[in-house]
């Protein structure tokens, strides 16, 4: 079961990620060239998913969409965790105000709800790939800060800590040779959790328009140019929400299957 | 099941429905009601009208706001004009019965109908005429123009025309302009020529017209209910009670047609869905003209962009049939510049600069603008703006030309675009009718300076009534040639309504979606 | 986003079971919870003022204005700058922000821009749809996933479990969106059952509880599917963290049957982390139902909050933003507020 879990996660992502790369060198039509005559084609041998409204191949948008996908969870996670991480680290090796107010400023940006951020970054820098990035990495900061945090607590806790310390070793190399390395394995469960709420973020931006442009590769936007259609033919929508589906479902699943595999206890139950 | 459905296609949403549909609980049997909801195939006249719109009113005053939306759910059906323009485009008279126009064609002398009534009961006399009109342009002593209060050019321009309006006697009004106009008078039958009640202290909030039916309730982001005016002088109108839903997902409003919770779409958004609902008996889907030309904009600021050659070429390089084709599912009218086949002065320039890359090359090349950048800033809210956008991006990258599409919200559309001349390239539908005077105006956002241009249009305005249509196709032609813009295409005005209602408005010759003719 | 936010499970407020066998002072115990208390309203209040900074300062870097959305695409400049002046937009933005602050000291939120009703009265309908549709929709989740995630951790290794982790996998991967149209599609254009979308109160002159309910099914079924989904993982993840633990091990041997044991001590640790996740679901739920008030055109919070930013309206996205700042908080002081109550071990946390 839990191998399971872990290995259908795997090939998920494994998929996502060898469209996106792929994509870098080829896709089976031009991904953003327009044809009008091309429009709204059903699957063929040609076009295997059909066409969208303008007459691009859906299988090429999809694929150069699993590379934005990738991108924009890749850069909001890296943002979020370059953030969140070192000071969620530092609040819960160094106790005292200056910490209780990081870790409350987190608590405050995680009040404000990241749809109010997302909608009101949209409106003062227009709709794009980078600003849904800012926007789904902010708000996923203090998310990294509270984790980090707690999880260094626990670690700080430790014996072997406390030798460290005594032995002379600066906070900055036991941040790094002992807190680190311990929290790592957490931070990548993490990861992969907000990996899928990024991708679906993305999606629900675009649904409400707050997205990327029209014509964009993201599946979010691909979606939302596929609605116009919908009463004429659904695969245009449908196609990339089932992406989303699947590839949300991918780090849900790789996101589980990891952190079973790293909890000893969960293994030796029964 | 409501409004009955005709399978038009086993498409994979319809699978789909069936399967889940099959499993269905009982539970939600048992707890549906089994009558039909309000405005289904329940056959009864009903005394409430639901129509569908997409974009709501920012405020009901229309003196101040040049919002579409305003006029769509007001004029007509709760503020009235003198004359009004008709679904086939003609003038009719409303409050007034007749006009003459003086043999110096500088005095219109209109005959009211007595029976006119507000709302509030006061009669609609030349004197309230004269207030009305008054309270929005006000008589300058020393200058010969009026100062007009109003920022809605829509309003300010055919009123600073004005020089004098005089009550003969109760129901005759005069008024003297300052020169000679053609088009004065069927200006006047758009938000300009509205009478107020002399008695309305709140317009955003409370507007006071002599319509047949007056505002009941606004509940924001939802509905604007009309209720019928009790006091009405004219005919009385279809129904109790017109409801204006608006949608922010066009899907939905489909959706709610078809289960008749609204009775009228006023106009489609989704035109690939016009074939779906066209093939059910139980619709009425009309394709008729409209007044709304979208309008590739050029920024005629930018250096780049005052070489006519390149204006040319990227009207060359743009296949209007093809966008037409991709972006409003085919439905609509290629025109060639800002002209609408309602007006008397429409002849077909569709084909002034054909879609040919080849020849666009060779005009950039000869202009020298090889390697050309361009932004195309458009409103991410407009449903016809981002696909063109990202049409045009396609096709002029196909002649040489990088464009940089950026899609803003309304808001910062009209104050950094619109406003400022912010950008390169956009796209906005023109929805007024006969608005080709937009392009007299060197500071219009477009910048397009033609003094042969303004010369044309003032002579055809002011001159003998005979050579007007001659003379406005000159002007037109001259725009064309020009190539100021691109007119891609001319909105289609796709209207859909439960099959049954009759007098449902076909084409939009005005800003109105007049409700005043239809009847259950 | 209609997303719900993955806390980790391993976050800073640990679903853990009770330690056996503690037995408190009362009057320790009751003076520690006042304390804590005390603290907590005092991060509060410190917040809220962070916040209400943060809200402020976003919203005056929006680009437009509130005289342009109003007075559309042919205003003239003195026009605009009448109305600038009106509002009082010529002011620097600091003493701005300090009357803003003054006016919500005396729990005034200021006048719409663009309809001059005072902002509160303006937020409140849609606060209204907003709270019926999650507050219909969350209880109905949570009994929804507990049954689900019950069986996903109790036969983990067998197929039933399979199936319930696979559909709660399911319901969270599919966006919300087309959860939505497939039910719209399904129940109310195929079937003709309900109302495909729109809004009719429950009181009031327009009133009508039979409509009001059936407009309300089909968004509060999509929001149950999602939310149930989230909510059996944690479910599912508490009751397999009491049953790894050694003391039910404890328990079995010394005679207590696997029911009672999972009856006696499951019980507890679901409920605390199915409160919290319920608390924070909830708060985010304010705004983030959007997707499903778009898609069923209900014209909730959300919706307002997008018609605000859209038109400017500073005033009203500044009160909706502080609305849910405070409900956020709210939520949080009285989950944390129930953990002292309930769990001892926090208890003591508290008191360093």
């Amino acid at each position: 079961m839990r191998r399971l879990t872990l290995v259908t996660g795997l090939a998920l992502v494994a998929l996502l990620v060898v469209a996106a790369v792929l994509s870098l060198g080829w896709t089976p039509h031009d991904p953003t060239l327009v044809q009008a005559g091309q429009r709204l084609q059903p699957p063929s041998w040609s076009h295997w998913l059909g066409t969208d409204r303008m007459g691009i191949d859906l299988v090429s948008r999809l694929m150069t969409g699993a590379r934005s996908t990738l991108l924009v969870g890749v850069a909001a996670v890296l943002l979020a965790a370059a953030v969140g991480v070192p000071l969620g680290i530092w609040a819960g090796m160094s106790r005292g105000l200056a910490a209780d107010l990081v870790l409350r400023a987190g608590d405050v940006l995680l009040a404000l709800p990241a749809l109010l951020l997302a909608i009101l970054l949209v409106a003062a820098r227009g709709g794009s790939a980078a600003t849904v990035t800012i926007a789904i990495g902010v708000a996923a900061i203090p998310v990294f800060l509270r984790l980090a945090n707690a999880a260094t607590r626990g670690v700080m806790a430790l014996d072997y800590i406390d030798a460290a310390r005594m032995a002379g070793i600066s906070r900055a190399a036991i941040a790094r040779r002992h807190v680190l390395p311990n929290i790592a394995p957490l931070l990548g469960v993490q990861a992969s959790a907000s990996f899928s709420v990024a991708i679906l973020a993305e999606a629900g931006l675009s649904y409400l328009g707050l997205g990327a442009p029209a014509g964009s590769p993201t599946w979010g936007r691909m979606m939302r140019d596929g609605q116009a259609d919908l009463f004429l033919t659904p695969w245009p929508a449908l196609i990339p929400g089932l992406a989303v589906a699947l590839a949300v479902l991918g780090f849900n699943l790789l996101g589980d299957g990891l952190r079973d595999q790293l909890d000893p206890r969960l293994r030796e139950w029964r | 099941m409501p409004a009955g459905h005709t399978p038009a296609g086993h498409t994979p949403a319809r699978v789909l429905a069936a399967l889940l549909a099959a499993v269905a609980t009982a539970w939600l049997a048992a707890c549906a009601d089994p009558s039909p909801s309000p405005g289904g195939d329940s056959g009864a006249p009903t005394a409430s009208l639901v129509v569908g719109a997409t974009v709501e009113p920012p405020t009901f005053d229309l003196t101040q706001s040049s919002a579409a939306a305003i006029p769509q759910l007001l004029l007509y059906n709760v503020y009235q004009t003198l004359l009004k323009v008709d679904d086939a485009g003609q003038l009719q008279p409303l409050l007034a019965t007749g006009h003459e126009l003086s043999a110096d064609r500088l005095t219109y002398t209109f005959q009211l109908d007595p029976a006119a009534r507000f709302a509030s009961g006061a009669p609609v006399d030349a004197a309230a005429v004269k207030a009305s009109w008054e309270r929005l342009c006000a008589p300058v002593e020393e200058a010969a123009k009026r100062r007009c209060s109003s920022p809605n050019s829509v309003v300010a321009t055919p009123l600073s025309l004005v020089d004098e309006v005089t009550a003969v006697d109760a129901t005759t009004l005069a008024v003297t302009l300052v020169r000679p106009s053609n088009s004065w008078l069927y200006d006047m039958t758009s938000s300009a020529g509205v009478v107020i009640d002399p008695a309305a202290d709140n317009l955003p909030v409370h507007p006071m017209g002599s319509g047949p039916y007056q505002v009941d309730s606004w509940t924001v982001g939802d509905r604007i209910v009309l209720a019928r005016n009790p006091n009405y002088w004219g005919a009385a109108p279809g129904f109790e009670q017109v409801t204006f839903r608006y949608f922010a997902d066009p899907s939905a409003m489909t959706f709610a047609l078809q289960t008749g919770d609204i009775d009228i779409i006023s106009n489609l958004t989704t035109p690939s869905s016009l074939a779906e609902l066209e093939a059910d008996p139980g619709f009425n889907a009309t394709s008729g003209t409209s007044t709304g030309e979208v309008v590739l904009g050029f920024n005629q600021a930018r250096p780049v962009l005052q070489s006519l050659a390149v204006r040319q070429a990227i009207n060359h390089a743009i296949d209007s049939q093809g966008l037409m084709d991709t972006v409003w599912a085919g439905q609509g009218r290629l025109i060639g510049t800002m002209v609408a086949p309602s007006d008397p002065y429409y002849e077909d320039l569709s084909q002034t600069y054909p879609y040919d890359p080849d020849r666009a090359r060779e005009l950039l090349a000869t202009a020298g603008a090889t390697d050309l950048e361009l932004s195309l800033r458009v409103a991410s809210d407009l449903p016809y703006a981002p696909p063109a956008a990202q049409y045009i991006a396609s096709q002029l990258a196909a002649v040489g030309i990088t464009v940089t599409v950026e899609e803003i919200d309304w808001n910062r559309w009209l104050s950094e675009v619109f406003q400022d001349g912010d950008y390169d390239l956009t796209i906005v539908a023109h929805l007024e009718p006969r608005d080709i005077e937009r392009f007299a105006d060197p500071d219009y956002y477009w910048h397009y300076d033609s003094a042969q241009f303004r010369q044309l249009l003032t002579a055809a305005d002011q001159g003998d009534p005979a050579d007007y249509v001659a003379g406005m196709r000159q002007a037109a032609r001259l725009l064309a040639q020009d190539a100021a813009a691109d007119w891609l295409f001319l909105l289609p005005n796709l209207v859909v309504s439960r099959a049954g209602l009759v007098g449902v408005p076909v084409n939009a010759s005005s800003l109105s979606f007049d409700v005043t003719a239809i009847r259950p | 986003m209609s997303i719900p936010t993955q806390p980790a499970e391993d976050e800073s407020h640990p679903a853990r079971p009770p330690s056996a066998g503690t037995a408190f002072n009362t009057t320790l115990r009751g003076l520690n919870v006042l304390q804590g208390l005390a603290k907590r309203a005092l991060w509060f209040a410190g917040s809220l003022l962070a916040a209400s900074g943060v809200i402020f300062l976003i919203v005056q870097t929006l680009p437009g204005d509130i005289a342009q959305a109003t007075l559309g695409l042919n205003a003239s400049p003195e026009a605009l700058e009448a109305i600038r002046q009106r509002w009082g937009l010529d002011r620097p933005a600091i003493v701005r922000y300090l009357d803003w602050l003054a006016g919500l000291a005396r729990g005034d939120l200021g006048s719409s821009y663009r309809s001059g009703q005072p902002v509160a009265q303006q937020i409140l309908p849609g606060l209204a749809v907003t709270g019926w549709l999650v507050g219909l929709a969350l209880p109905l989740a949570a009994l929804a996933a507990v049954p689900l995630g019950a069986v996903a951790a109790l036969w983990r290794r067998r197929f039933p479990g399979a199936v319930a982790s696979g559909l709660s996998q399911v319901g969270m991967a599919v966006p919300v969106f087309f959860t939505g149209v497939l039910l719209v599609v399904v129940f109310a254009v195929e079937l003709g059952w309900l109302p495909a979308n729109g809004y009719t109160p429950l009181t009031g002159p327009d009133g009508d509880p039979a409509q009001w309910w059936r407009h309300l099914v089909l968004p509060v079924a999509v929001l149950v599917i999602a939310q149930a989904s989230l909510l059996s993982r944690y479910v599912r993840s508490g009751l397999v963290e009491v049953m790894t633990e050694d003391y039910l091990r404890t328990a079995r041997a010394v005679g207590w049957t696997r029911w009672g044991a999972l009856r006696r001590h499951g019980t507890r640790n679901v409920a605390l982390s199915v409160v919290t996740v319920l608390g924070l679901q909830a708060a985010a739920l304010l705004v983030g139902a959007i997707i499903v008030e778009q898609v069923f055109q209900l014209p909730g919070l959300g919706s307002a909050l997008l018609r605000a930013v859209a038109q400017r309206d500073l005033p009203v996205v500044q009160g909706i933003a502080c609305l849910l700042v405070v409900a956020v908080l709210t939520i949080s002081f009285l989950v944390d507020a129930l953990y002292l109550v309930i769990d001892p071990r926090l208890r003591s946390k508290a008191r360093r």
